[in-house]
């Protein structure tokens, strides 16, 4: 079994996902300590993906299959699996994101190799691979260990995204598709594309996100009004949405919209990192919420653990007064 | 009276009975159709009832309006006579009260309460035209006004007939009727001749005849349906105890709407009920939740359900109406004719709950009940967890046997802003070396609100766990910190065939503190108040321990207007904790606590339920009056002293007045 | 068409979560179990198909402290049927394991469909549903927010990122990982769940192999705050203060006019 590290890479319109630019970053780290190279499987081959891996990855394995041409987490699994068995990593790379979680575990099965998902830092040594992952919604971390070959699911966000190296030389090998794409039971009907609403989250410079401390619907009126005497956009994570209290578009999180404003007030959000993928890249994080051990706290520059209930109407009062900037 | 005349007033008298029993049809119906109820019970206690309820007890608490009433009323039982005397002689013949008196002292009330009556018409529409009361809001004012006109021409007519006939020449009737004979004055000075006279008593006799009759027909559509049903359904009121909901019909699955038609669910007595309904509005008056503007009236609730059976079938309320709710009783501590409006709105509330119709707060509190036994979804595990940080153990009484077990309830095991007083009780029974135990995490939430909230099925999991984890203790008597809990525990429980000795801890501390193993504060004459809670009081008629307590300790107490059995609820009942209160304009705790300050001197308000202290205190925050006045609970009445290890009690003299 | 739902218990991570002394575990003294969130998505999304589509639902739960409870309540939901499996493992089940014990029984009962939460709050090993679809060989989807039925297949609506959302066609038998169910979890009343308590749930055996080729967990640590938030003490008039004042200082809102 050879050192070399395989990447997931996930692309959307062409691009390569910032994520998967985290886990090459990763992969190079690993790969370089086992003296084997960084495997980047590219399923479908986007000619502008393919070229920005160029000086970042040692082999680019494309496939080109019509199946590939669309996610089909049945057809990636197939090539993954194919791939894996082929090559025989060390450790296989996936995102934590919606392919991450049907693919990392499949291969791993189908392929008896160990799985670790969640992770926010990997190492190895020799055969020992150990990561930290998060547990109970990012509450604590736990340290795992398993032997090599494996398979590691890492959180975006854990790892710098990585640069092309000039006086790297990448090679573009093509992969066979395996025989199962001709056969597969899964097909894709149509992509939804976030709906075109009178919402821009992505572009707000400030948002007052509320969470499930917010407890139900109305209580979402308060926090609008107070949202609005700031000049903020409401938005909310995902149990809010799930449960109805404000539109699909104003989710923030993984599922949701990425998010980059000026301030981010959260409020009863408790900071799962699947809500923390979504903002943790925000210049002023303000988080409200009664558990002080809340995950959000770890992102946030200023907290406090009153009661959301309390401290929303005592500040819409100030706003009140004075005006939004 | 001729014998064509005769029949003429027979062919009236039975065409009239036949409309009123016609126009009646569909309240007869609905009758038929409802569920059965037990109230044939008990028949002395019933006309017991009946009997206070002629000499207008409840009325009476409205001076004005009952003493206004008790003159119709009266006016009306003595008319029977006129009526009798009308109707009878040309009916039967050789029929006459003149044997018994009709023509000495029974003609003489007569003519007496026809002006009794009519002063008390007046009285009337005075009170609905220019006073105006705001309960009144919500009733058919139109309603009313025929009532007074067909009254007044069945009484003028009475007096004009008296009157043409002593003008006829009938001198001797004149001699028992002193309003009569003024009105016959007053004929002939007008110029009227004897034979017209007579030709006026005899229309005067058939316009109030016809009055009567018009009368008779009318009162099937309008609310004095009382005049006849009041008496029944004060007699089948309801003689429970009134901590107990009636159990629920076995629940059929049911798909269809949640309209009453059908009225399976609402027995004969509900519907009896919303048919006496007077729209008198002491029910309305009195609802904290209509006070906080909450879209219930308890008068409008039960006229809509009224028009739903009786008029026109479908949706009878909104759904919101009957979530507003607090269960308090007020309403029904007010009705004159007994009308039960909590059970309805309870019957109606399962209904929404078996269809999983109910709003996300009380979703998650019946969903968290269901999985962990509180209602706040915390570990059932972690109950007693406040437990830990004090310096001495309490006795687990699933395992030992204990002379008191303390029930303490969920908000007191489980919120932290209570914890203090549930510490400061544990201590003080502990220093006053009683035997008690707690269930640890195996007590459950008691189910009182649950079942309120509608949720029978859920009420019957809990208490049927605490009762069979409390048949495996054994204790003397259980003591409960919450009133909820109290009621459920001595009240509920007896329908699922548990009995328990059950007090509230204000009964306790005084037991302590009258036998000297607890030496209350001395206060020094400080005026307070005090609140009851509905739970307490009106439910179970704990007014006076907490009273003595305050005053053991020195404080002078004065009581707010809303005290005992009219005192205001705080709004936590009935499961409305559980639910969103964004809608209420003013908050009843905040209502409740303006009414206290409006003593003027009150500096404490003392509480005797977890809940309430963190209702109150929150209140008293919001309104901003922290250094007007401060919640206290009962507990802190009580004092001890010593060292934090193991404390003793502090004797009387050597207390300071910590105020 | 033929449902199955399976259902875990989890800690209830809700409220404060301790170590436990071996530092390999959570402190269970004070924490209570529940069913894991996802997994009541799942089967609430089951029985949104069991109504639109006349599906029947079964249950599954592997047998541990509160899993008669569990499926009773499922029973009370609207499930048709409960299984509850041997659990050889106890504590120390994770999903790769379940999802071998779980298969045979899959197989024999000819289910069309295998529903389950997308994860565990307390699995780090592999979620449940993509090792259900592998020790199948099952098409299996993850992340699914919305499930319709189509001839021999179903419609599934995967949340990718970003907002966009993916629809696929999949053929039964399949598994899927549910994230959201189509619409709000609906209430079942105690009534409803007074009719099933108290019914015996028997044991039904999986002969399986289950060789766990899962990693070690080796123990379980705070995350680290050496970036923690400056935390605002006092009420709340007085932390709406301090942070009107940090907005206005930031040019974020403009100062209080008196």
């Amino acid at each position: 079994m050879n050192g070399d590290v395989l990447v997931y890479v996930e692309t959307r319109d062409g691009a390569v996902k910032p994520s998967s630019l985290e886990l090459l970053t990763a992969a190079r780290q690993l790969a370089d300590g086992a003296g084997g190279m960084v495997d980047a499987l590219v399923a479908g081959g986007p000619l502008g993906a393919v070229e920005a891996l160029s000086g970042v990855a040692d082999r680019v394995l494309v496939a080109t299959h019509p199946a590939l041409e669309q996610y089909l987490p049945e057809a990636h699994a197939a090539l993954l699996r194919s791939v894996v068995a082929e090559r025989n990593p060390a450790l296989a790379l996936f995102a934590y994101s919606a392919a991450g979680l049907d693919l990392a575990a499949d291969v791993a099965a189908r392929t008896d190799r160990a799985v670790i998902d969640y992770c926010v830092k990997l190492s190895a040594t020799g055969r020992e691979i150990e990561a930290t992952s998060l547990i109970y919604g990012g509450k604590l971390r736990a340290v795992s260990r398993a032997r090599s070959p494996a398979v590691a699911v890492i959180v975006p966000g854990a790892y710098p995204e990585a640069r092309p190296d000039p006086a790297r030389r990448t090679t573009t090998v093509e992969i066979a598709a395996p025989p199962r794409l001709d056969a597969l039971r899964t097909a894709f009907v149509v992509e939804t594309r976030p709906a075109e609403g009178t919402v821009d989250l992505a572009g707000a410079a400030k948002i007052l996100c509320v969470g499930r401390g917010i407890h139900d619907k109305d209580s979402v009126e308060v926090a609008r009004q107070v949202a609005d005497a700031l000049g903020a956009e409401i938005a909310g994570s995902r149990p809010v949405i799930d449960n109805g209290w404000l539109a699909k578009e104003r989710q923030v999180g993984k599922s949701g919209c990425r998010v980059k404003p000026k301030l981010y007030l959260a409020a009863g959000v408790s900071g799962a990192p699947e809500h923390l993928e979504g903002m943790s890249g925000a210049e002023l994080i303000i988080a409200i919420n009664t558990d002080a051990r809340a995950p959000i706290f770890g992102v946030a520059h200023f907290g406090a653990t009153c009661d959301l209930f309390d401290l929303l109407p005592a500040l819409g009062e100030r706003l009140g007064k004075g005006r939004a900037a | 009276m001729t014998a064509a005349s005769s029949l003429v007033l027979w062919a009236l008298v039975l065409a009239a009975f036949a409309l009123f029993v016609w126009r009646l049809r569909r309240l007869i119906r609905a009758m038929l159709a409802s569920a059965p109820a037990a109230r044939f019970d008990n028949p002395l206690e019933r006309l017991r009832g009946v009997a206070r309820a002629v000499l207008h007890q409840r009325l009476l608490k409205l001076r004005y309006s009952g003493a206004m009433h008790a003159m119709i009323f009266s006016g009306f039982l003595v008319l029977l006579t006129a009526i009798a005397q009308s109707f009878g002689s040309a009916m039967f013949p050789g029929f006459s009260l003149r044997p018994f008196g009709g023509e000495t002292w029974i003609a003489w009330l007569q003519d007496l309460f026809a002006v009794v009556l009519t002063l008390g018409v007046a009285m009337a529409a005075w009170q609905r035209y220019a006073i105006r009361p705001a309960r009144f809001k919500g009733s058919n004012a139109l309603d009313a006004s025929i009532i007074y006109v067909l009254i007044l021409a069945v009484v003028v007519n009475m007096l004009l007939e008296s009157g043409f006939r002593i003008a006829a020449g009938d001198t001797g009737a004149g001699a028992w009727r002193p309003v009569s004979q003024g009105v016959a004055d007053l004929l002939r000075a007008m110029g009227v001749d004897p034979l017209a006279a007579a030709g006026g008593r005899r229309a005067a006799y058939w316009a109030h005849v016809c009055a009567i009759l018009a009368f008779l027909v009318y009162i099937p559509g309008s609310r004095h349906r009382h005049t006849f049903l009041a008496v029944f359904n004060v007699y089948f009121r309801g003689l429970a105890p009134k901590g107990q909901l009636p159990r629920a019909p076995a629940l059929q699955a049911t798909g269809a709407a949640t309209s009453v038609d059908g009225f399976r669910q609402l027995t004969w007595k509900d519907v009896l009920d919303v048919a006496t309904c007077t729209e008198c509005g002491r029910c309305q008056d009195a609802c904290p939740a209509y006070a906080a503007g909450l879209p219930l009236s308890p008068k409008t609730l039960v006229l809509d359900l009224r028009d739903a059976i009786i008029a026109t079938p479908g949706e009878p309320t909104r759904d919101a109406t009957l979530w507003a709710c607090t269960t308090c009783r007020a309403c029904m501590e007010a009705c004159p004719v007994y009308i039960e409006h909590v059970p309805k709105i309870v019957a109606l509330r399962r209904r929404l709950v078996e269809r999983g119709e109910i709003e996300p707060m009380l979703q998650e509190a019946l969903s968290n009940l269901q999985r962990s036994g509180n209602s706040m979804g915390k570990p059932a595990r972690a109950r007693a967890r406040w437990t830990k940080d004090l310096p001495f153990k309490i006795k687990d009484a699933r395992r030992d046997p204990v002379d008191v077990l303390w029930f303490v309830g969920d908000f007191a095991s489980y919120d932290v802003r209570v914890h203090e007083e549930t510490r400061k009780v544990a201590t003080l029974l502990h220093a006053a070396a009683v035997d008690f135990g707690i269930l640890y995490d195996d007590e459950r939430n008691s189910g009182n609100d649950a079942r309120r909230a509608g949720d029978e099925g859920l009420f019957e999991l809990l208490a049927l766990h605490n009762i069979e984890t409390l048949s495996g203790c054994s204790f003397r008597r259980i003591m409960t910190t919450d009133p909820h809990s109290l009621n459920a525990l001595s009240q509920e429980y007896a329908t699922l065939g548990a009995h328990y000795a059950v007090i509230h801890y204000s009964a306790l501390l005084l037991e302590l503190v009258e036998s000297g193993r607890l030496a209350p504060r001395s206060a020094r004459g400080v005026v307070v108040t005090y609140h009851d809670p509905c739970y307490l009081g009106r439910y179970n008629g704990g007014y006076d321990a907490p009273r003595r307590l305050i005053e053991r300790a020195g404080y002078r107490l004065r009581e707010m207007a809303r005290c005992r059995e009219n005192s205001f609820c705080c709004g936590a009942g009935g499961g409305r904790i559980w639910m969103d209160d964004g809608a209420s304009v003013e908050r009843p705790s905040e209502n409740r606590i303006k009414e206290a300050l409006a003593l003027g001197d009150a500096r404490y308000f003392i509480v005797a339920c977890p809940k309430d202290k963190v209702m109150y205190a929150s209140a008293v925050q919001a309104l901003g009056v922290e250094d007007r006045i401060k919640v206290r609970d009962l507990a802190d009445l009580v004092e001890f002293e010593g060292d934090v290890r193991s404390p003793t009690p502090r004797t009387t003299q050597q207390a300071e007045d910590r105020v | 068409m033929q449902i199955g739902v399976a259902l875990r218990l989890v800690p209830d991570a809700s409220g404060d979560l301790d170590i436990a002394e071996n530092g390999q575990d959570i402190d269970r003294e004070w924490v209570d179990l529940k069913l894991n969130e996802f997994d009541d998505q799942a089967l609430e999304e089951a029985l949104t198909l069991k109504e639109n589509a006349g599906a029947t639902v079964i249950a599954f739960a592997f047998d541990g402290v509160g899993a008669d409870r569990l499926l009773q309540s499922a029973l009370a939901r609207g499930a048709d049927r409960v299984i509850k499996l041997r659990n050889p493992f106890g504590d120390g089940l994770r999903a790769r394991a379940a999802a071998r014990l779980l298969a045979p029984t899959i197989r024999e009962l000819g289910l069309d469909l295998v529903l389950t939460g997308v994860l565990g709050i307390d699995e780090i090993h592999g979620q449940l549903a993509p090792f259900l679809g592998a020790t199948l060989d099952w098409p299996h989807v993850s992340v699914v927010s919305e499930i319709r039925c189509d001839v021999g297949a179903l419609l599934a609506r995967q949340e990718t990122d970003g907002g966009f959302s993916t629809t696929l066609r999949v053929r039964l038998p399949a598994v899927i990982g549910v994230q959201t169910a189509s619409r709000p979890i609906r209430y079942a009343s105690g009534a409803k769940l007074r009719q099933f308590i108290g019914q015996k749930i028997a044991l039904t055996d999986s002969n399986a192999d289950c060789g766990d080729l899962a990693a070690e967990l080796l123990r379980l640590e705070r995350p680290r705050s050496d970036k923690g938030a400056i935390m605002w003490e006092g009420d709340a008039d007085q932390v709406a203060e301090a942070l009107h004042d940090l907005l206005v200082a930031r040019g974020l809102a403009k100062e209080t006019m008196r």
